[in-house]
């Protein structure tokens, strides 16, 4: 017993050793542990499972350098939601357990590059081109998602659209004849196909008993940035770049929220749907059952594998797509794209001194035939210009369909406040579809409630 | 002399819990009241906070969902409490100690179900039922056979959902507490009562209610705390959409849950420290009302 306890106090008194040792440089062979998190695994596993083919490389490289350094990746999937994703990185970040690098949306790199939770990977576009090869192949606009107060923070993983879906099937039992349906996509592109014709359809559908009442159109059933496409459909901007402030326009907000609750008046949506599980969402969208949603490309690939009876060659039976038809007459249809970003931990937040060998370590990453495979899996639009000649990307049918989208699409902004922004305005739509407000009166609430949080960084309109 | 000595024991005696309670209660309390004095949030991190005085508590009180959220807040609490924490508690425990004993023991275990349900599958469970057609078993039994409407039943009925979904788990807390309280009622006392001709309802009316003040007031005092602080079926329901936005959601969402993840710790914190004044408040009242002062006395004749 004696023994034992002598033996602990020793012991105790020796961690300190152990915990100091590991700190310091040692001069010979040194291991160093990146992790990588990403949100979601199942056909998304790629975002961070392509770190540790990509270390095995560095490796390599590093051994042909002489140097003593050999990198070890530990990927890690995370099943949770965005908002527990990044809550979940902020806190171990504040408390210097950051992975060293993490896939995350662009929108976060205003929020962590101000509370130092991230570095830049250079100064300026141009720089960052400079730094890699693969850098220099990224298409140039999506530089500008990565880019804040004029520094490159993260380096593009994958983007994508979110169109406006319909089912080819159940048009044309309501008569729409082959050209039509094919011109479809070309009337939503320029303006002449409308959300309010979108109402107009849905309705005719339901009223000739091709789908049930309340399947005339299906949206997001849930929290995404999915709807602030319909609040530019309207007109609505979202960010003056030159004074860097959100803004809000009353207007845009207000037909966007009477656009919500006129799908529920009509039919053409159920009365109550916002919360409705996704299992039940996809099943309904990619079996005929509806007649327009509105999704996102990295929809297709879940559908063809989980949901539609008849995998990929029934989808592309009876499914079309095209931009997001505008609200206004004559007025070009939109995407909202979202690029999930590589971004790199501070010191402060990870630990980790070797951010060099991280930005190494995704520019092997961003290589076009790594790219491809997590884009041709998932459902994501490619980020590489050399992807456009690569055969696998090409052969890809919807890929190569659906990229014509990215023509008209529009990012969020990056800008400190927007979470607080957009929480708003999901609220106002909320209680709008519902019928707890009426759209002028949510709109007026969800611009007081901006006033209140965002204070001065607000513009309203 | 002796008297000092015997003080300093009593000391020794309670440190272990006075440290717990000061640790895990007290601090805490304090460092929630001085976050909620700073404007501190994913922008600023742990580090370049400043102090904004009572900023936060002015937001508060400006804010449009200020009021909807108390208002709900109080709604929930109160129905919770009363149709199930207290209400349903007491007729389950009264029933059981009334029936077979072995049968009684079954159905309070039955209605332990829900509490050792983990929280998310016990929700899944709900929303499936709740489910549009043809998903949801209410849909699916009740509605679709006799001809009638059918409808995702959480967002229509989302308020009656989330008091349900609580008031089913709370109700086992005092079916619990009531019913170890009726067993300890004398015997003698519950069987005279009978043979001088009462019926089972005087019974409850005249001699267990009466019994039974001291556990009312605890289970009414501590549900009535722990509602106000819970969140988490909510947040799983419904997430605080169709007016279920009870306050210690709304605090939660804005200190550490945002779709677009910039968390507002300073503001969220604020939310908290009036969830902890209205919590102490209601506390006092309470004691007050249940005159805890005579409860905690020492009885003038001691009970044989």
């Amino acid at each position: 017993m004696k023994n034992t306890a002598i033996f602990l106090i020793i012991a105790m008194m020796g961690l300190p050793l152990f915990a100091t040792g590991e700190q310091e440089a040692p001069s010979g062979p040194q291991t160093v542990k990146f992790s990588v998190w990403t949100r979601e695994g199942g056909i998304n596993h790629w975002r961070a499972d392509l770190a540790v083919e990509a270390a095995e490389e560095l490796n390599a490289e590093l051994k042909a350098e002489g140097s003593d350094i050999t990198v070890e990746v530990e990927a890690y999937l995370d099943e949770g939601d965005w908002g527990n994703f990044k809550k979940k990185y902020s806190l171990a970040a504040d408390s210097g357990e950051a992975p060293a690098i993490i896939v995350s949306g662009h929108e976060d790199i205003a929020v962590w590059s101000r509370s130092g939770l991230i570095v830049p990977f250079a100064d300026s576009v141009q720089d960052v081109k400079n730094l890699a090869p693969q850098f220099d192949d990224v298409f140039d606009s999506l530089w500008e998602a990565a880019t804040w107060q004029g520094k490159v923070w993260g380096v593009p993983q994958d983007t994508e659209a979110r169109p406006m879906y319909f089912s080819k099937t159940n048009l044309r039992k309501m008569g729409w004849d082959d050209a039509k349906i094919a011109d479809l996509p070309a009337a939503m592109a320029e303006g002449r196909f409308t959300l309010s014709d979108l109402i107009a359809t849905s309705e005719e559908a339901i009223a000739k008993g091709v789908v049930a009442p309340g399947y005339g159109y299906w949206h997001r059933p849930r929290q995404g940035g999915d709807f602030v496409q319909f609040y530019k459909a309207f007109g609505g901007d979202l960010y003056d770049a030159e004074q860097d402030k959100l803004i809000i326009d009353k207007k845009a907000l207000i037909d966007f929220y009477s656009f919500q609750r006129e799908t529920v008046t009509t039919g053409i949506t159920p009365d109550k749907y916002i919360g409705t599980e996704w299992k039940i969402w996809h099943d309904v969208v990619s079996n005929n059952k509806a007649l327009f949603w509105n999704g996102g490309t990295w929809m297709w690939a879940d559908w063809a594998k989980n949901y539609a009876q008849g995998g990929e060659e029934t989808l592309w039976a009876n499914v079309g797509f095209g931009y997001e038809p505008s609200g206004i007459r004559g007025e070009k249809g939109v995407t909202l794209s979202h690029p999930l970003v590589y971004l790199i931990s501070s010191e402060k937040a990870s630990g980790n001194t070797h951010q060099d060998l991280a930005i190494r370590l995704t520019a092997l990453m961003t290589e076009t035939e790594k790219n491809t495979r997590h884009a041709v899996e998932s459902g994501h639009l490619g980020i590489l210009k050399s992807q456009n000649d690569f055969a696998p990307y090409k052969e890809s049918k919807f890929l190569s369909d659906v990229t014509y989208l990215l023509e008209n699409n529009f990012y969020q902004p990056n800008h400190v406040m927007y979470g607080l922004w957009f929480d708003a305005f999901w609220n106002g739509m909320v209680a709008s579809e519902q019928g707890t407000k009426t759209p002028e009166q949510a709109a007026d609430d969800a611009i007081r409630v901006m006033k209140v949080e965002i204070e001065d960084q607000l513009i309203v309109k | 002399m002796e008297k000092e000595h015997r003080s300093h024991t009593g000391l020794w005696f309670i440190m272990p819990a006075l440290i717990l309670v000061i640790v895990f209660f007290f601090i805490p309390v304090l460092m929630t009241l001085g976050i909620s004095a700073t404007d501190m949030s994913s922008v600023t991190g742990f580090d370049a906070w400043k102090w904004v005085g009572l900023k936060n508590y002015v937001k508060i009180a400006q804010h449009p969902d200020s009021m909807n959220n108390f208002i709900t807040t109080l709604k929930y609490v109160s129905l919770t409490l009363v149709f199930f924490n207290v209400g349903l508690g007491l007729l389950i425990a009264l029933i059981t100690s009334h029936i077979n004993k072995l049968a009684g023991g079954f159905f309070r275990s039955a209605w332990l179900l829900p509490r050792i349900t983990p929280p998310v599958v016990y929700v899944l469970m709900w929303s499936m039922l709740a489910a549009d057609a043809p998903y949801g078993v209410f849909n699916q039994l009740f509605r679709i056979p006799f001809g009638l409407s059918t409808g995702n039943w959480v967002p229509e009925y989302a308020f009656l959902f989330i008091v349900l979904v609580n008031g089913y788990i709370g109700a086992s807390f005092g079916m619990i507490i009531f019913n170890s309280a009726i067993e300890a009622i004398p015997k003698d006392i519950m069987v005279s009562s009978l043979v001088d001709g009462a019926s089972y309802t005087q019974r409850v009316r005249y001699i267990i209610i009466p019994q039974l003040r001291w556990p009312l007031l605890f289970v009414v005092t501590y549900q009535t705390l722990s509602l106000l602080t819970s969140f988490e079926y909510i947040m799983v329901l419904t997430n605080g959409n169709f007016n279920t936005e009870v306050w210690s959601l709304w605090s939660y969402h804005k200190a550490l849950n945002n779709y677009w993840g910039n968390f507002q710790y300073g503001f969220g914190a604020a939310l908290a420290v009036v969830l902890v004044l209205v919590g102490t408040i209601l506390g006092i009242v309470y004691m007050k009302y249940f005159r805890f002062g005579a409860l905690v006395q020492e009885p003038k004749i001691d009970q044989l």
